[in-house]
This record gives structure tokens, C-alpha cells and sequence, in this order.
């Protein structure tokens, strides 16, 4: 027992003191990755099963609803792809670096329900597909989270609705910059640190502001559902539901930054941005950033 | 001899095993809080059962491996698991004496202990509705006792 008492004591010091017990436990967790396949295994079987037995004219309308819907993206996709090389040459005329869209990579979630008290999910990609610590995580509507802990098949994901996570975001209709973090499973996620004058109403829209570098710029994290300025509290109480969906997505999608796409289309005023001119209010910006919470976690 | 005894304790091992994807197998949100804790009453059971077979050290390395799945933080189920496991140890033939209601509430407290020391670490405050875990366990644990013990005989585990 006393063995037992030492042993647990010690790996709890070990694991919350000291950054290099990561890789120790990233190889556990590659050990313990095939019971999490197995568990997950009943619930991949249904949906193979609905999907073996779905009828020919379900497939056909399928198929039908995905071709139209891939025919506006595309054509949307054009209409992003001027307004994109646009902007681009606009915001090199002005003489700011900019960032074209990230590349992503697919990723599912393996269904397994873990500790309740933390919102973790594990998904089915790991160090050998390149995945990192800190990686952005979103689906098809927007932020899911990041990634905590890379082993060698898989990685645990952090959601937007841990307690213990926060995003920097900023209000797209006025700008303003905030701090959205988790309240636990089931609950709205919070803004914080905002007075009590803080210009937001219910239904504006957050996106990511890129502050504190985990996350790109410009995704959608979620929307405000109440405002609310508790008498006697020096903030308010602002209440955001996510707008990925959390609890349903199956395919998620892993940020790989810092590469460009190329569309094949040449600017003829391509530069690099490291070789763009420094902007007057550079200092300023590095220091708007520098008084910003630490968002990430 | 020593190869046909080795064989019968895996199927202890194999009943944890199934525990620990008990613990996993995704519930609806709403149920979550109420999942029993599979993997403690298991060690339970074998630790009243078969003391000499179940010990702290075989508790301890279950509680690793669910603090690993469950992504908390190291030794907080290995902690938890092997201080129950000790107390069953030191309590087991009392316990096997007890009438169903009094095994009830051994284990009630018994959960309890465990899910104190794992939420002690969670970083989400006390809602009542966390500790259902404790009330589905005690509400589980006849039918685990009884599947469990079929399990038992009919391996002739011993």
C-alpha cells in the first residue's frame, strides 16, 4: 500500500510538475490506443451496417444532394478566389502581411467517452501523420478545440468547452477582442474580463483574432446567446454557444499553418512576407498582444 | 499446474478489460454523470473474492491505465483504485459475511471514496449531479456480483 501511496504521488508530481514527462505519456497512451479502437468499435459497426444496407434510390439522392452542393461551393470557391487575390493585392498595396487560407487535413473522432470532468476527445490521427501539440482542431461550421496530447496513432483533443481552455476571439461586427473559455459539458461558453460598458449584444458573431498564435485568424468560435451585467460584479456575464457542433461532429479538421495554397493563379505583386516593409504601428500591434491574456492552454 | 492457474486469472483480467471499454462505450450527454464505475466495482468484486489474487499492485496498474485513457492527470485513479483495494483487502471477510443491504452500502462508500479522490483533481465544480456515478454503481453492483460470480465458478477461478 505505502508502494502504491509512493508510486501515485510520485507520478502525480512527475506529470503535473514536469514538461518532460510528455513523451512518457504520449507512449502510454499509444499502448492503451487499441482498447480505445475496441471500445469505439460498436459504434463504427452501426454506422458500416447502415451504410451496407442503404438502399440504392438513398444513394442516388445522396449522391444528387452532394453534386448540387458541390457545385455552389465551387462556385463560391471562384467568387473567394478573385475577392481573395483582391484583397491580397490591396493589403500588399497598404504594405501588411497576410496570411492566405490555411491548409487542412482530415481527421475522425474515434467514439469514446472519457472522463466527463474534462471535454476530450480522441481522434484517429497522431505523430505519424504530423500532428502537433497545440494544433488547431475545427469542423465544418468552426473551432473545435486544440490538440493537448500527440501519441504515435492518435491525440487527445481539448474542446472549447473544457473548463480549463480558453481562445482569444474577436467580435466581427465592432472588432472587440475577448477571452472565451469552457464551462464544462453541457454549458454555454463564457466571455470574460469584459466590462460592464463592453459594446456586445445577443447574436453577435466571434471569430478567432488570432492573438496569442495557437489559432488562425477569422474562424468562426461561436455566437452570443445573453448578456448579462450582474450588479455588484466588475464584469459582465456573457454567455456564447459554440458554433461547431461538439457533440456530433464525426470529421474533424487539423490547421496545418504557415502554408499557403497556391490556386495556380500568379500576382504579379507576390511577395514574401518576410521581405513585405515592417508597418509603423508594428510596435503598437506586438503590444496590444503583449497585454492580451495568455488565451491558450 | 502453474500453466492452467495462469490461464483462469486471465480471466480476471478479461472481465477488467471489459470493464475499461464499459467505461468507454459513448453514452448520450445526459448520461454521462450516471455511468457506474465499472472498473472500481470489478476490483472490487475479484479483491473480496480472491484477496491473494487481486492485490494493490494489480489495482494500482488498472488505475494507470485508466488515468492514460482517461487523460487526468497520472495516479489519480491509480491512487484511488489501490486505497480501495487495500481497504477491501483488509475488510474482505467481513464484507463476504454481509447482507445484501449493508454490501450496498460498503460499496456506496466504497465508490464514494473513488470518486472523491478523482474529482478532487477535476477542474469543474461540485454539482450534485456529478455524484450519480456513486448511486448507479451501488444500484449496479448485485447484477455485477452475480454475473461476476457465475464468471467465477463456472471458470473455477480461484
Amino acid at each position: 500500500m505505502l508502494l502504491a501511496v509512493v508510486a501515485s504521488v510520485l507520478l502525480y508530481f512527475l506529470d503535473t510538475r514536469l514538461d518532460y514527462f510528455k513523451p512518457i505519456r504520449a507512449s502510454l497512451s499509444t499502448v492503451v490506443y487499441p482498447v480505445q479502437k475496441l471500445a469505439s468499435m460498436p459504434d463504427d459497426l452501426v454506422i458500416w451496417f447502415g451504410e451496407l444496407f442503404q438502399g440504392h434510390q438513398q444513394l442516388r439522392e445522396k449522391i444528387m444532394t452532394l453534386e448540387a452542393q458541390n457545385l455552389t461551393n465551387s462556385v463560391r470557391m471562384q467568387k473567394m478566389q478573385a475577392l481573395e487575390s483582391e484583397n491580397m493585392r490591396l493589403r500588399e498595396l497598404l504594405g501588411s502581411s497576410f496570411r492566405l487560407q490555411e491548409r487542412v487535413q482530415v481527421a475522425e473522432l474515434l467514439s469514446v467517452d472519457l472522463d466527463p470532468f474534462y471535454q476530450h476527445v480522441i481522434i484517429d490521427k497522431g505523430e505519424s501523420f504530423g500532428v502537433y501539440d497545440g494544433q488547431p482542431v475545427l469542423d465544418s461550421l468552426g473551432v473545435m478545440g486544440q490538440v493537448a496530447e500527440v501519441s504515435q496513432f492518435s491525440s487527445r483533443v481539448v474542446l472549447l468547452t473544457d473548463p480549463s481552455h480558453s481562445i482569444p476571439v474577436q467580435i466581427v461586427r465592432n472588432g472587440l477582442r475577448a477571452v472565451v473559455t469552457g464551462r464544462g459539458l453541457g454549458e454555454a461558453l463564457q466571455m470574460e474580463f469584459l466590462p460592464h460598458n463592453a459594446d456586445v449584444r445577443v447574436g453577435d458573431v466571434l471569430v478567432t483574432s488570432g492573438l496569442g498564435g495557437r489559432f488562425p485568424v477569422g474562424y468562426p468560435v461561436g455566437s452570443v446567446i445573453s448578456v448579462d451585467f450582474p450588479q455588484g460584479k466588475s464584469f459582465a456575464e456573457i454567455a456564447v454557444a459554440p458554433a461547431a457542433r461538439l457533440s456530433t461532429s464525426r470529421e474533424v479538421m487539423l490547421v496545418l499553418p504557415g502554408e499557403k495554397i497556391d490556386f495556380g493563379i500568379t500576382f504579379p505583386l507576390q511577395i514574401e512576407e518576410s521581405e513585405l516593409p515592417a508597418l509603423d504601428e508594428q510596435p503598437a500591434i506586438e503590444e496590444e498582444i503583449e497585454e492580451q491574456p495568455e488565451g491558450n492552454n | 499446474m502453474v500453466l492452467v492457474k495462469s490461464q483462469h486469472s486471465s480471466v480476471i483480467y478479461i472481465t477488467l478489460l471489459f470493464a475499461i471499454l464499459l467505461m468507454l462505450v459513448p453514452l448520450p450527454d445526459t448520461l454521462r454523470y450516471a455511468r457506474p464505475e465499472w472498473v472500481a466495482i470489478t476490483l472490487i468484486y475479484w479483491a473480496m473474492a480472491l484477496p491473494q489474487r487481486v492485490s494493490i499492485g494489480v489495482a494500482w496498474f488498472t488505475g494507470l491505465v485508466m488515468d492514460v485513457i482517461t487523460g487526468g492527470v497520472l495516479g489519480i485513479h491509480a491512487f484511488a483504485y489501490a486505497l480501495v483495494i487495500y481497504l477491501v483487502g483488509r475488510l474482505h471477510l467481513q464484507i463476504r459475511q454481509y447482507p445484501l443491504w449493508q454490501q450496498a452500502v460498503t460499496i456506496f462508500s466504497l465508490v464514494f471514496l473513488v470518486h472523491f479522490i478523482v474529482m478532487f483533481n477535476a477542474p469543474i465544480s461540485f454539482v450534485w449531479t456529478n455524484w450519480m456515478t456513486v448511486l448507479t454503481s451501488t444500484i449496479v453492483w448485485p447484477l455485477v456480483y452475480a454475473a461476476l460470480r457465475k464468471i467465477r465458478r463456472s471458470f473455477q477461478v480461484s
